[in-house]
C-alpha cells in the first residue's frame, strides 16, 4: 500500500482520565494488561499495509518514545518509510477540544511534503479497535472521493455523546457534519464519525496552507466549511470500536476484553495488535493461587485470589489477598490478605497487608502511580 | 571487516536423538523450554550479556525451524552489519564438501568464517545446555592464566561423574588429566562442553585432527586429549551455578519442572541477566471462570478454561473446559480440548488432543522422572484416546 501513509494524533490533552494521564499522554495510557492505547491505532495501520506513520505527540512525549522506540516492534524500523515522531504544537486552553488541529500538522509539514503517496489516513488515539483499512481504501478510490470519513451507526445516546453526526445522501455522500447536541434517545440509527478518515495528501497540504493564519482550526472545521466544493463520502465500519473518554470508559473498555467475542476480535484475530516486546518471564501461579475470569500479563507472581480483573506485567499478589473487578497496572504489589474491589491501580502501587480498598461499580477508585497504602 | 577480539561458534547441529519425538521435526536447540523460551535462548543470551557480538551457529539436522527462529538475531541484539549472528550449514566447495563429521570437523570446515574476523580467541559452545554465564569472566581467566585452552568445569556428584568428561587439575587449575566418561573417575570436575581457545592454537589443532584418520573429529574425544598430550596449557575455569544438559526426555522434564521452583534452579525472573527470546506472542493470557491454576508457569497468549497444576504452558496453549493438565509440559500452541485428562506428559507444538482423552502414567507410584508420555508436534490425538505409561 505505497499509496497511503498514516498520521495518528496522539497529543490529546485529556484531563478526563484523572490520575492516569497525569504524567502521560493519552496515547501512552496502558490498556488490556500488555498494551498502550496507541498500539491499537498503530497496529491497525501496519496491518493494513501502511509502512509510513507519523505520530503526533504532545510536548511531554517521553513515555510515547520510550514505548515505540524506532518502531521495530511494529515493523516500522525500516529504510523505506517507517515511524516518524512528530512533536505537536503547544496548545493553549482553547485548543483542548480539537481532535485534529491543523497547527500540529503544519508544524510537521515536511512529513507530508516529502512523501509521494496519494492518500493520508488520519486517526485519533483514544479508541480501542482492530481494523483493516483495505476495504475503506478501495471504497475511497472507487468513489474518487477527496475525503472518506469512517462512521458507525447507533441510537444509543451514550455512544453518540460528543460524536460528530453525519448527514448522508445518496451513494454515501456527506451533506453535513454536526456536533451531537441531543441527549434524548433518537428514534433511528444515526451515523456518527469515528474519528478516522482518508484524505488526498495534496488536498490536505492545500488545506493546511490555506488556513495557516488561523491558529486554532481543526481539520473537521475546515472540511465542514468547504463541504460544498469537496467530494466527501462516508464508509461504514463494522467493527468494535471502544472509545475512552473517562475513567468509567477506561474501566469498562478494559473489562470488555473479558468478553470472549470482543477479545477474539481485538486480540485473537489474524491481525495482531503489536506492542513493545519485553522479554519477561512467564507468570507463576503458586499452589495457593485462585484466579478466575481474568486476563494476566507476563512476569506476575500469583499467590492469592483474582477474579474478573486485568493485570499488567510484574504484578505480585501475595497469599490471602483478594482482587475483584479491578485493573492493576505494572509491578503493583498487593500484600497478604489485602482486599481490592472496583479499583484501578497505576504502576508501582503497593498495598500493604490486610488493607481494604473498594470503589463502586460506576465509580472505580483510582490510585496514582507509586502510591503506598 | 573489523577485527574481533573473541567470536563464538555455537554447535547446534545435533539431532538430539535421545529426545525422541520432540526432535523428530526440529533440531534440539530449537526445542521449547521453561514456557516461552527455546533451549538456544540461553547460549545466545549469554553471548549478548558477554559482549560477544559475532556468533557462528553450526546447523545440520533439520534446521528450518531453528534458522527461522534465529532470524537476523535481533532478539539477542545480534543483528549487526559487521559480525552478528551467522547460520553456518554444511556446504559444497569447488572440489569437495561434506556433512559435518563431528564437532571439530564442523568448526574445521568453517575456518574461513573465523579467519574473516581475525579473532584472538574463539569460544566453542553448544546450543543445548541450560545455564547462565558471562563469558567475559571466562575470557579474563583465560588471559590471566595465559592459557592455550580454557575449559569451563562444574562440580558434579561423584556418582554421576561417569557420565561426563572428567578433568583432574592442580592447585593452579591447570588440567593434568582428562577422562572421557570414565568407569573410575579421578575427580568430580566435569567438562561442560564450553571451550575457549586462543585461535592460533585451535587452528593448528583442527588441521592436525583433520589429518588424523583414526579421529572421530570430536572436541571431547579427540581435540582436547590431543592438546593435553602435546603439553599445551589447558586450564579449568570453575563455574558456579545451575547447568543442565537437557539431552534426554528425563533430564528435559526434570529441568523444566525445576524452573517451577525459582530458588533452586535457574532464576528465570532475574532481571539482571535476562534471557532473551524471539517471542512472537505478546497477548496477555486469559483464565476462564471455571479455571483453576496452581503451581504452574503460564506464558503469553494462553487460554485456560480448565484445571492446570504443576505444569508449564508455552505461549498460545489452549486448555478446554473440564480438562485437567497435571505435571505436564505443553509446548507452543498445543490445544487440549474439553474433558481431557493429561498427566505427566509432554505435548508437542501445535498438537491437538481432542476431547475425552486420557493420558497418564501407568503406575502412579513411579519415580519422579519416569512414566512420561511424549506426544510429537503437529499431531492430532483423536477423541477418546487413552494412553498409559511412558
Amino acid at each position: 500500500m505505497r499509496s497511503i501513509i498514516g498520521i495518528i494524533f496522539g497529543n490529546t490533552r485529556s484531563d478526563l482520565l484523572q490520575g492516569l494521564t497525569q504524567e502521560r499522554p493519552i496515547a501512552a495510557v496502558p490498556f488490556g494488561g500488555k498494551f498502550r492505547l496507541l498500539d491499537f491505532a498503530l497496529s491497525s495501520l501496519v496491518n493494513s499495509g501502511i509502512r509510513t506513520v507519523g505520530l503526533i505527540t504532545p510536548q511531554h512525549y517521553r513515555p510515547v518514545l520510550d514505548h515505540t522506540g524506532a518502531g521495530k516492534d511494529w515493523y516500522l524500523d525500516r529504510k523505506s518509510g517507517g515511524l516518524f515522531i512528530l512533536p505537536g504544537a503547544i496548545h493553549g486552553l482553547t485548543g483542548g477540544q480539537s481532535k485534529f488541529p491543523l497547527k500540529d500538522m503544519g508544524l510537521n509539514i515536511e512529513f507530508l511534503e516529502k512523501d509521494v503517496s496519494e492518500n493520508v489516513i488520519i486517526t485519533y488515539c483514544n479508541q480501542v479497535y482492530n481494523i483493516n483499512y483495505h476495504d475503506t481504501l478501495i471504497f475511497h478510490e472507487k468513489k474518487q472521493s477527496d475525503i472518506t470519513l469512517i462512521y458507525k451507526e447507533s441510537d444509543n445516546p451514550r455512544e453518540l455523546e460528543g460524536r460528530t453526526i453525519l448527514s448522508l445522501g445518496e451513494g454515501q455522500t456527506v451533506h453535513a457534519l454536526e456536533e451531537n447536541e441531543a441527549q434524548e434517545t433518537s428514534p433511528s440509527l444515526k451515523p456518527y464519525f469515528v474519528d478516522m478518515l482518508i484524505i488526498r495528501r495534496k488536498l490536505l497540504l492545500e488545506i493546511i496552507e490555506g488556513y495557516k493564519t488561523i491558529d486554532t482550526i481543526d481539520l473537521l472545521d475546515s472540511i465542514r466549511e468547504n463541504l460544498s466544493i469537496l467530494s466527501v463520502f462516508a464508509f461504514l465500519a463494522n467493527a468494535y470500536i471502544g472509545r475512552i473518554r473517562s475513567i468509567a470508559d477506561y474501566f469498562n473498555r478494559n473489562m470488555d476484553l473479558l468478553d470472549p467475542e470482543i477479545c477474539a476480535e481485538l486480540l485473537l484475530s489474524k491481525n495482531r495488535i503489536y506492542t513493545k516486546v519485553r522479554d519477561k518471564s512467564p507468570t507463576f501461579y503458586s499452589s495457593t493461587a485462585n484466579v478466575r475470569d481474568s486476563l494476566l500479563t507476563c512476569e506476575c507472581s500469583i499467590e492469592g485470589e483474582v477474579e474478573h480483573s486485568i493485570l499488567s506485567r510484574g504484578v505480585m499478589i501475595k497469599s490471602g489477598a483478594k482482587i475483584k473487578n479491578s485493573i492493576l497496572l505494572q509491578k503493583c504489589i498487593i500484600g497478604p490478605d489485602a482486599v481490592l474491589e472496583n479499583v484501578i491501580l497505576d504502576k508501582f502501587v503497593e498495598i500493604k497487608e490486610g488493607n481494604v480498598l473498594k470503589g463502586s461499580g460506576d465509580n472505580p477508585l483510582v490510585i496514582s502511580k507509586k502510591s503506598i497504602i | 571487516m573489523l577485527k574481533k577480539e573473541c567470536i563464538a561458534m555455537l554447535l547446534a547441529g545435533g539431532q538430539g536423538s535421545r529426545l525422541g519425538c520432540l526432535t523428530r521435526n526440529i533440531a534440539k536447540p530449537a526445542v521449547s523450554f521453561g514456557g516461552k523460551y527455546r533451549i538456544i535462548d540461553f547460549s545466545l543470551s549469554n553471548c549478548a550479556h558477554s559482549n560477544i557480538d559475532t556468533v557462528g551457529i553450526l546447523t545440520q539436522y533439520k534446521p528450518f525451524i531453528l534458522n527461522s527462529y534465529i532470524g537476523t538475531g535481533s532478539a539477542w541484539d545480534l543483528d549487526r552489519a559487521s559480525g552478528g549472528v551467522n547460520i553456518l550449514p554444511p556446504y559444497m566447495g569447488e572440489t569437495e564438501g561434506s556433512w559435518y563429521k563431528g564437532t571439530a570437523n564442523a568448526i574445521y570446515q568453517n575456518m574461513n568464517f573465523i579467519d574473516h574476523y581475525d579473532p584472538d580467541y574463539v569460544l566453542v559452545i553448544s546450543g543445548d545446555h541450560i545455564y547462565k554465564m558471562n563469558y567475559a569472566t571466562l575470557l579474563e581467566f583465560h588471559k590471566e592464566k595465559e592459557a592455550d585452552v580454557t575449559l569451563s568445569t562444574l562440580e558434579v556428584p561423584m556418582e554421576d561423574a561417569s557420565r561426563f568428561g572428567i578433568l583432574s587439575v592442580d592447585e593452579g587449575n591447570r588440567i593434568t588429566k582428562f577422562q572421557e566418561k570414565p568407569l573410575r573417575p579421578e575427580s568430580n570436575l566435569a567438562s561442560m562442553g564450553i571451550y575457549l581457545f586462543s585461535w592460533p592454537v585451535l587452528k593448528k589443532a583442527l588441521y592436525e585432527d583433520e589429518m588424523d584418520k583414526n579421529s572421530v573429529h570430536d572436541f571431547g574425544k579427540n581435540v582436547i586429549p590431543a592438546l593435553l598430550n602435546q603439553g599445551r596449557k589447558l586450564y579449568a575455569y570453575p563455574f558456579q551455578g545451575y547447568w543442565k544438559d537437557v539431552g534426554t526426555i528425563e533430564s528435559y522434564y526434570e529441568a523444566n519442572m525445576e524452573s517451577l521452583r525459582p530458588q533452586k534452579s535457574i532464576n528465570l525472573f532475574d532481571p539482571e541477566f535476562r534471557i532473551y527470546s524471539n517471542d512472537m506472542v505478546q497477548t496477555p493470557h486469559y483464565v476462564g471462570t471455571k479455571a483453576k491454576i496452581e503451581n504452574s508457569l503460564i506464558s503469553n497468549g494462553c487460554i485456560i478454561l480448565g484445571e492446570v497444576s504443576n505444569s508449564i504452558l508455552a505461549p498460545g496453549v489452549y486448555v478446554g473446559e473440564e480438562s485437567q493438565v497435571k505435571d505436564s509440559i505443553l509446548l507452543h500452541h498445543a490445544i487440549i480440548h474439553a474433558k481431557t485428562h493429561i498427566e505427566k506428559a509432554i505435548i508437542g507444538e501445535k498438537t491437538e488432543i481432542l476431547s475425552h482423552c486420557q493420558i497418564q502414567p501407568k503406575d502412579k507410584k513411579n519415580s519422579a522422572h519416569s512414566g512420561i508420555t511424549v506426544i510429537q508436534d503437529h499431531h492430532i490425538v483423536t477423541e477418546g484416546t487413552v494412553f498409559e505409561a511412558g
